[in-house]
This record gives structure tokens, sequence and C-alpha cells, in this order.
């Protein structure tokens, strides 16, 4: 069976444009966050442009993925259980901060609408743990689990660093479910290395 | 550790593919193993050995070898 044809004639992935919206969307949101000048309508237009582009950056991945041999059903699965949490994430959040305006500070509903956003948060963690247990290809797992602890070390110096400069009285109060958009920073910059490292010209069909 | 996996798959004119399909792993895996980026563990080494008909130490050499 002759796959280069089949291959050649399939357009190179190249998820980078979508990769690099992504990130640029998203260090808006958080320079606008940091700087308390994010206010509807433009959080809720950035907020939703962030998980449109979210997609084709998914998709984009799982071509490359696919072209470079490396898909297995537990990324596939991992992939899609991830982009689900994320978009249910994205609906919540919105119907979160539009819920605030209508309910009394001190409102049991109050509670309600904190934990909307908390429940597919808990689901894209959960899913990186299925990812772990389902995956039996183990050199992807030992990629994996690099490219969390590399994520868990930037939560580590972040938070700690931080913490000790907001003790101090040096920058502002920054809220604890940062650590997972920072252990995300820290996840792709351990996919790159991990990827950048262990690179060869050994590739064949 | 060196090994003579890409020899080995010369031989019998597999390609990374078909040697990830056997093992039933990704072929970037295959890819890591030949060429020594990544080092497997002992039950993926038996299998690749089973599926040579090779024991383990016909296929992965120490450095020093």
């Amino acid at each position: 069976m002759d796959n280069s044809l089949s291959t050649a004639a399939k357009p190179v992935a190249r998820p980078g444009l979508w990769v690099g919206l992504f990130c640029a969307n998203f260090a808006i949101v958080a320079v606008l966050f940091t700087n308390e000048t994010l206010n509807p309508p433009t959080s809720g237009i950035l907020f939703v442009l962030n998980f449109v582009l979210l997609i084709p950056f998914v998709k984009g991945v799982m071509r490359m993925q696919e072209e470079k041999g490396a898909m297995t059903t537990a990324v596939r699965r991992y992939n899609r259980r991830f982009l689900t949490f994320s978009l249910i994430y994205a609906v919540a959040m919105l119907g979160a901060g539009w819920g605030t305006g209508l309910v009394a500070q001190d409102s049991p509903l109050m509670w309600l609408l904190a934990v909307l956003p908390m429940v597919p948060a808990f689901g894209m963690i959960w899913t990186i743990m299925r990812y772990v247990a389902e995956e039996t290809d183990e050199y992807q797992r030992h990629r994996a689990i690099t490219a969390a602890m590399t994520g868990l070390a930037l939560v580590l110096v972040c938070g700690t660093g931080w913490g000790f400069l907001e003790t101090f009285n040096l920058v502002p109060h920054v809220w604890a479910w940062w650590v997972f958009p920072v252990w995300a920073i820290g996840l792709g910059i351990g996919m790159i290395w991990t990827e950048i490292t262990t690179r060869s010209g050994g590739d064949e069909p | 550790m060196k090994n003579r996996l890409r020899v080995l798959r010369a031989e019998r004119e597999w390609s990374q593919q078909v040697l990830a399909d056997k093992l039933e792993v990704s072929r970037q895996s295959v890819n890591a193993i030949e060429t020594g980026k990544y080092d497997p563990s002992l039950p993926l080494a038996f299998r690749i050995a089973d599926i040579f008909g090779l024991t383990i130490e016909e296929i992965f050499l120490r450095d020093d070898a």
C-alpha cells in the first residue's frame, strides 16, 4: 500500500495561525482584565471569540498529530472531550456573567451562578485525568506527563512568586482561578519544548 | 540506549507504521524508540522482542556496546 501518495495529496496542517490568534486574543483579555478595563460588550465578544478560535485551533492540532503519526484513540477522545467542556464553559461563563446583574449579592442563586462555570472547568481537569488513565501508548503518555509537569512548574513559580509580592503589597491581588489558564500555558510551553527536544530526522511513513 | 530496530524492520520490509500497528502504538513512538529518543518500558521491550522473534538483548544494546 502506498501511503506516501495519499499523504502528499492532503493539505499540510498549519495550526500556527489559529494558535497564534487564540493566544493573542487570550493575551488581550488577560491585559484588559488585569487593568480592570474589560467591560461589556467587549468582554463578551472577546470571550466568545476565544472559544470560536478554539475550534480551528483543536482541529488544526489534530490534523498535525495525524500527519506526525502521533494520533491515538485516547488523544482523539481527549480532544473531543476538552473541546466539548470548553464550549460548555464558554456558555456557562456568559450565562453566569449575565446572571450576576439580575441576582442580589447575598442571594443563594449567586452560589448557583458561581458553580455554573466551575462544573465544566472541573470537566476539563477530569478530561486530563482520563487521558492519562486511558492512553495505552506509553511514549505519548510520557510526553503528556512531561508537558503537564512543565505546566505545574509554571503554576508553582508564578503562584509562589506572586504570593510573596502580594504579601508585601507590591502587586495587585489575583483571583485563584488563574491557576488553570497559567497551567494550560505551561502545558503548551512543555509540549512545544518536548517537540523541539525530541525532533529527529528518522520520520518514515 | 542503542537498538537494532531500523535494521530489523528493514530486513522484514516493514514501515514504521506497520511496526506501530503490530505494537498498537503510534508511529511517532516507534520513531522515538528507533532513534534512541525514548527507551521503552520492559513490557513494551518484550512486545517488540516477541514481534521480531528475538530476545530483548538481541534488539537493545548498552550505550557502551
